[in-house]
C-alpha cells in the first residue's frame, strides 16, 4: 500500500454526511444511494477527516488513541482513506486537488 | 403476517405524477393519478417521521416532476429534521435559482437531473418537449450552489448509440454520479417496448463503453450501469427483494413494495391516510405477498440462486405471463423465457428508428385535473 503525501488534509466530502443512527445509535456515513456502517476504528478516521490535520496528525493522533506505532497504523489509515477515495467520499487537500 | 419483517433503507415520495416531459419510457403508471388527489403537505410529513422511526435512512423525492409541488421545500426539511438524506430526483424544470435557495435552506442534500441524450435535438425530441438547454442551465445552477449533482440517462434504441457522448456531458457539467439505466419495461416504456428495446450488438458496444467509462472515472465521477435485463441469462434481484428493503408511496398515499407494484392487478396496497407506515411495511399483505422465499414455486424454490436474485422481478412476471408468482421470464431457469426471447427477435425484425420520427411512440400524457 502506497501511503499519501504526508501533508494531505483528507475532508469528507461535501456529498457525504456524518451521523448517529437512530436505530442501532452507531455512526454511519450517508451519501447519494448509500450508506457506510462504521466500526469504531472507522469512526475515529471519519472524524479526522475534517481537511485540518494531515495524513501524518492524524496518524499520530490514532496512535496514540490505539497504543499502536505510526509506522504500525499508518497503511491501515492509508487503506481506509483509499477506500473512501473510491467511492468519492473524500475532498484531498495537499495544494493540488487531487482526487476531485 | 410477517413479525420479523427486516429494516427498510430508502422511501421513494412519489409527490406526484405531474410533469412536464412526456418520455415514451415513463415508468410511472399508464393510469396516473390526478392533482386534486394527492396527499397534502401534512400527509408527507407524517409519512417522513413514520419512515425514519422505521429506520429509513435516505429518501428520494421523485414523481411525475416533484417541483410542480411548491411546498417542495417544506417536505426538504421535514425530511431533513427527521434525519433522513433527501434526494431530488428531477427533470430540472423549474429548478429556478430561486427553488435552488430555497431548497438549499430547507437541506436538501442531492440532486438528481435526468438527460434525454447529449444535444438537444434528439434530447427533445425524446422528452416530446424542448427541456435540453434548461437541463443545461439547471445543472450548472445545481453546481454553482454545491449540491452534488448525479446525472440520470435512460438508454434505449434512440440514444444507445450516444453513450460516449452523454458520458462526457455529465463529466463537463460536474456530476459526481452517473447513472446509465437501460430502460426498464413497465408502464409507459412496457407499452413502447417494440420501439426501444436495443439490438444485443448495441447492448454489448454499450457495456464496454461504460466498463471501461468506469475504470476511468474511479474516485471522479461514480458510474451505474443498470442492465437490461431482456437481454441477460438471470433476472435483477429486484428491489434487493420484495419488502426487504425500499418503500414506495405514490402521489395518493398508496405504499407499494416497488414503484412499479401497480403492474400486479392482484395486490391491493394499503394508504399513509388510513395506517401507519409501520403498520404497512410489517403487516400488509401487499408486502408480505413475496417476502423471503415461501411464496415461491419450482424452479426458483429449489433454486442455489435464490437468496441472490429472490426469483427476479414480480412485476415483470405478471407483465409477461399474467402470474406474478411465477419465476421472472428474464431467468434463463425459467419455463417463460422463450415467450421473452420471441419478443426480443421481433422487436429487431424491421425495426423502427427514432430518427424515422418515433412514429411508433406513445408519449406520455398527463391524467386531468
Amino acid at each position: 500500500m502506497q501511503l499519501p503525501p504526508s501533508d494531505m488534509r483528507p475532508k469528507l466530502s461535501s456529498r457525504a454526511r456524518l451521523q448517529t443512527d437512530k436505530v442501532t445509535g452507531k455512526p454511519i456515513v450517508l451519501y447519494p444511494e448509500g450508506v457506510l456502517m462504521l466500526n469504531p476504528t472507522g469512526h475515529a478516521i471519519v472524524s479526522l477527516c475534517t481537511g485540518e490535520a494531515t495524513f501524518e496528525q492524524m496518524v499520530a493522533k490514532l496512535a496514540a488513541r490505539y497504543k499502536i506505532s505510526a509506522q504500525e497504523i499508518s497503511p491501515q489509515v492509508a487503506e481506509y482513506l483509499n477506500r473512501l477515495r473510491e467511492r468519492n467520499l473524500l475532498e484531498t487537500r495537499d495544494g493540488s486537488e487531487n482526487g476531485k | 403476517m410477517n413479525r420479523t419483517a427486516p429494516r427498510p433503507f430508502s422511501l421513494l415520495a412519489e409527490v406526484t405524477h405531474r410533469c412536464p416531459l412526456h418520455c415514451p419510457y415513463c415508468s410511472n403508471p399508464l393510469q396516473l393519478a390526478p392533482s386534486r388527489g394527492e396527499l397534502a403537505t401534512e400527509d408527507w410529513k407524517r409519512v417522513l417521521v413514520q419512515a425514519a422511526e422505521l429506520g429509513v435512512l435516505h429518501v428520494g423525492f421523485s414523481g411525475g416532476e416533484p417541483l410542480q409541488r411548491p411546498d417542495l421545500a417544506q417536505l426538504v426539511a421535514a425530511a431533513r429534521e427527521a434525519g433522513l438524506y433527501s434526494n431530488l430526483i428531477t427533470s430540472s424544470l423549474g429548478l429556478s435559482r430561486q427553488r435552488l435557495e430555497e431548497l438549499k435552506r430547507a437541506g436538501l442534500d442531492s440532486i438528481q437531473i435526468s438527460f434525454q441524450s447529449d444535444e438537444a435535438a434528439l434530447a427533445d425530441r425524446i422528452a416530446g418537449v424542448s427541456a435540453h438547454e434548461k437541463k443545461l442551465q439547471a445543472a450548472r445552477l445545481v453546481r454553482e450552489f454545491d449540491f452534488p449533482l448525479t446525472i440520470n440517462a435512460v438508454l434505449h434504441r434512440g440514444n444507445i448509440g450516444r453513450l460516449e457522448q452523454i458520458i462526457s456531458l455529465a463529466e463537463s457539467l460536474g456530476a459526481e454520479r452517473l447513472e446509465l439505466a437501460n430502460t426498464q419495461y413497465y408502464g409507459w416504456a412496457f407499452k413502447n417496448r417494440g420501439a426501444l428495446l436495443p439490438s444485443r450488438e448495441e447492448i454489448e458496444r454499450a457495456v464496454e463503453i461504460a466498463g471501461a467509462a468506469k475504470k476511468r472515472l474511479l474516485g471522479k465521477m461514480e458510474l451505474l450501469f443498470v442492465v437490461p435485463d431482456y437481454y441477460s441469462d438471470r433476472p435483477k434481484p429486484c428491489m434487493n427483494g420484495w419488502g426487504q428493503k425500499h418503500i414506495t408511496v405514490n402521489p395518493i398515499g398508496e405504499v407499494l413494495p416497488c414503484p412499479t407494484a401497480h403492474e400486479i392487478p392482484s395486490l391491493r396496497f394499503d394508504n399513509v391516510r388510513e395506517k401507519s407506515l409501520a403498520w404497512i411495511w410489517r403487516e400488509s399483505e401487499a408486502f408480505n405477498r413475496f417476502r423471503g422465499t415461501e411464496w415461491m414455486p419450482d424452479p426458483c424454490r429449489s433454486c442455489e440462486f435464490r437468496e441472490v436474485d429472490f426469483g427476479g422481478c414480480r412485476c415483470q412476471a405478471a407483465l409477461i405471463t399474467g402470474d406474478a408468482a411465477v419465476t421472472d421470464p428474464a431467468c434463463q431457469f425459467s419455463p417463460q423465457r422463450e415467450v421473452l426471447t420471441r419478443f426480443v427477435e421481433s422487436s429487431q425484425d424491421g425495426r423502427t428508428e427514432f430518427s424515422d420520427g418515433g412514429r411508433e411512440l406513445v408519449f406520455r400524457q398527463n391524467a386531468g385535473g
